[in-house]
């Protein structure tokens, strides 16, 4: 064992005294953050909803380019072929490599979060599943590294086999550009890509529900681990006069034909999501277009009346993108209920949902249905406006809760917004980007929660 | 007998690289093996050291069977092969120190056990023995012809290994370097190592080896002390090599 460990820590050391593999291993990820960040530098919430993607460009290019560059360059310089002569086992010099192209993936990935964080990425929802799926993309990855390493005699082959690997991936893999993005065909060639399962778990494991939804992607990632792995072994050599046995790679190929198959006859190989970015608009937007203005002066003015000015029919449906809510008769899926139960338990003890300001506790408590609107937790944030609507109606008496949201709905930009970076205790993200979004968010949730407890909105 | 060869049989595609070769190594003893290009001397060496797999004969080093028990025969090998080097930034001392780990046969208290101080000083010794003292922390791309095969060597002697395998090791060094490298060469023998060496020098041959083995397509065409040899066939060992390889 401590042969397998001195070869990690050596061939750790030996890169980082590479310039060339320092650059490539951990400032080309930090490139591609801060493109990512200048493209979508509109996004709503800065880079959280493309972690998936980020990390899965920094896994394939250190997996797929670093890792056989560095076997195959030092197999050409007969590295390997005097390693040979020693009677350690094979298996030691392969899991060397392995774990020093772990440690150097994962430090390269904690690197780009840290520079995401620092632009005002919220922190990812589920930093331990976080770390499980980067693992499985990791190995997926060098198990492809390992095949190329094998398969090819030299670097410059390695960066032709690379590329034709690294390009499809990105651009018709799901992994740079979108899947939604992408029309029907490619993304069903998609499926037989292992980088869409990487975005996938990813972005599960950031702004999602975690590991508990992307079995199938954890799966199709092990077997492409499995798959690279049996292909190298097969074609495992020392020396690059060694030819090396290439039926193993029709043995690995059939492996990840099959993995697409399975998403093709499962119906995976589509999908419609989208992003939300959209401008929400002003409470003026809402509002009937004779209506006199809002009263100034206090919340406790509003009346009955004010509210037959609003245009309830303007609100976005509850089925769409922006502010959705579930329906009445809608159950969650059972992967939600554990993130569901801890918001409805963690509710009453959340201090800005306790503070003696009704107004700004209203307010809090909305910010609670804003946020996941925002960073698209797919089917959490459907949901948690009606955890939210039960607090609000437990914690502000109800004579005032319809004035209060009144209030809330056409003064947006009022009151304290600091509650967008307090949800963690919930076991939901904080926002770290710009707030306007969330106080537009927080505006319509304050309207569709007023519908109902006026009737002008069917009840939850 | 320290290396056993018997038989030898290996085929590269439509050519028979090495056919029926056989021939032992003593302790003590320094073996030539000549010949010339493509005669089956690197492929002999190859399957000696477990990176080929002969199609036929036995090779027991030490008196372990090597084709099937490869990692224990290896255990008991030091090699110099010329198609070898090491990463670009490795030092010798960390060379050294990571050989150390690799050469002792597993599982085994040696192979699990941490570098210890002895042999750390081992190493240093091994470092001053091939006059690298003054490289141990310079990169090996750093280190010249010379240095680097000296280096080789002395990786080779990492686990005082019975039987060393030299493959043409003085190919490209300066007379200097290659009359320091003899006097290594002659201290193995000195010191009861069995030295199997490839060699397309004709004087090295002869001022080496204590018996030399002439190879030619495949075959060993004679056997026999330098002395011997020329007596038997000619007025020089290169005109002896050159009449039995034609």
């Amino acid at each position: 064992m401590t042969a397998l460990l001195h070869l990690t820590a050596l061939s750790l050391t030996l890169n980082f005294r590479n310039r060339t593999a320092i650059v490539y291993g951990y400032l080309f990820p930090l490139v591609f953050l801060v493109a990512f960040w200048a493209i979508y530098r509109n996004d709503t919430v800065p880079l959280a909803l493309h972690v998936g993607q980020l990390l899965t460009v920094t896994a394939l290019g250190g997996a797929c380019f670093g890792l056989p560059t560095t076997i195959v360059s030092e197999r050409e310089r007969g590295v390997w072929r005097r390693y040979a002569l020693t009677p350690a086992p094979r298996w030691i010099f392969i899991a060397a490599i392995l774990a020093a192209r772990y440690v150097l993936l994962l430090t390269a990935a904690l690197l780009q979060l840290a520079l995401a964080l620092a632009f005002g990425m919220p922190l990812p929802l589920h930093l331990f599943g976080l770390w499980v799926g980067f693992s499985f993309v990791a190995f997926a990855f060098m198990g492809l590294g390992m095949a190329i390493a094998m398969l090819v005699d030299n670097v410059p082959s390695v960066q032709a086999l690379g590329q034709c690997i690294f390009l499809p991936m990105l651009i018709i893999g799901g992994v740079a550009v979108r899947l939604s993005s992408l029309p029907d065909w490619a993304q069903h060639l998609s499926a037989f890509f292992p980088g869409r399962y990487a975005v996938e778990a990813l972005q599960a494991c950031a702004t999602g529900p975690g590991l508990s939804r992307v079995g199938f992607d954890l799966a199709a990632l092990a077997l492409t681990a499995l798959a690279g792995g049996i292909a190298a072994t097969g074609m495992f050599r020392w020396d690059k006069s060694f030819a090396p046995n290439k039926a193993w790679l029709l043995v690995a190929l059939g492996l990840w034909l099959a993995v697409g198959a399975v998403a093709e006859v499962q119906g995976r190989a589509i999908v419609t999501a989208s992003e939300d970015t959209r401008d929400v608009g002003t409470s003026k937007d809402y509002v009937a277009p004779k209506a006199v203005a809002a009263p100034e002066t206090s919340w406790r003015d509003v009346t009955e009346a004010d509210f037959d000015k609003i245009a309830w029919d303007r609100l976005p449906p509850d089925g769409g993108i922006v502010s959705p809510v579930a329906r009445a008769d809608e159950t969650p899926d059972p992967s939600l209920t554990d993130q569901l139960d801890k918001v409805q338990s963690a509710l009453p003890g959340w201090v800005p949902g306790n503070i003696p300001d009704p107004v700004q506790r209203a307010r809090n408590l909305l910010a609670i249905a804003a946020v996941p609107d925002i960073l698209q937790m797919e089917q959490v944030e459907r949901f948690v406006p009606r955890l939210v609507f039960a607090r609000l109606q437990a914690v502000i008496p109800p004579r005032d809760l319809p004035k209060i949201l009144y209030w809330i709905a056409m003064h947006p930009d009022a009151g304290d917004d600091s509650a967008i970076r307090q949800l963690q205790p919930l076991g939901l993200p904080d926002l770290r980007g710009p707030a306007k979004p969330a106080r537009g968010r927080i505006m319509l949730y304050a309207f569709k929660l007023l519908g109902r407890l006026t009737g002008h909105i069917p009840p939850l | 007998m320290t290396l056993r060869v018997t038989g030898l049989k290996r085929r590269h595609g439509a050519v028979q690289a090495v056919d029926d070769v056989s021939f032992q190594v003593g302790a003590g003893e320094i073996f030539g093996l000549l010949g010339p290009n493509g005669a089956g001397k690197t492929t002999t060496v190859d399957c000696i050291l477990g990176l080929t797999r002969p199609d036929a004969g036995s090779i027991a080093v030490c008196g372990v069977d090597a084709l099937r028990q490869p990692r224990a025969a290896r255990a008991n090998i030091g090699a110099v092969l010329q198609a070898t080097g090491l990463p670009d930034k490795i030092t010798p001392r960390e060379a050294l120190s990571l050989f150390s780990h690799l050469s002792f046969p597993s599982p085994g208290p040696r192979f699990a056990g941490p570098e210890d101080k002895l042999q750390r000083e081992s190493n240093l010794l091994l470092l001053e023995r091939f006059g690298l003292t003054e490289k141990t922390d310079s990169y090996y791309d750093t280190l010249s012809g010379g240095q680097k095969q000296r280096l080789a060597l002395a990786l080779a002697f990492v686990g005082e290994p019975a039987l060393l395998v030299l493959d043409e090791p003085t190919a490209g060094l300066d007379p200097q370097m290659r009359r320091d490298l003899h006097d290594h060469i002659r201290a193995m023998k000195q010191s009861g190592h069995a030295v199997l060496l490839t060699t397309h020098d004709m004087e090295e041959a002869q001022s080496l080896c204590d018996r030399i083995a002439v190879i030619a397509r495949g075959r060993i065409v004679a056997t026999g002390t330098p002395g011997e040899l020329i007596a038997g066939s000619g007025n020089s060992l290169e005109d002896v090599i050159l009449r039995l390889t034609r």
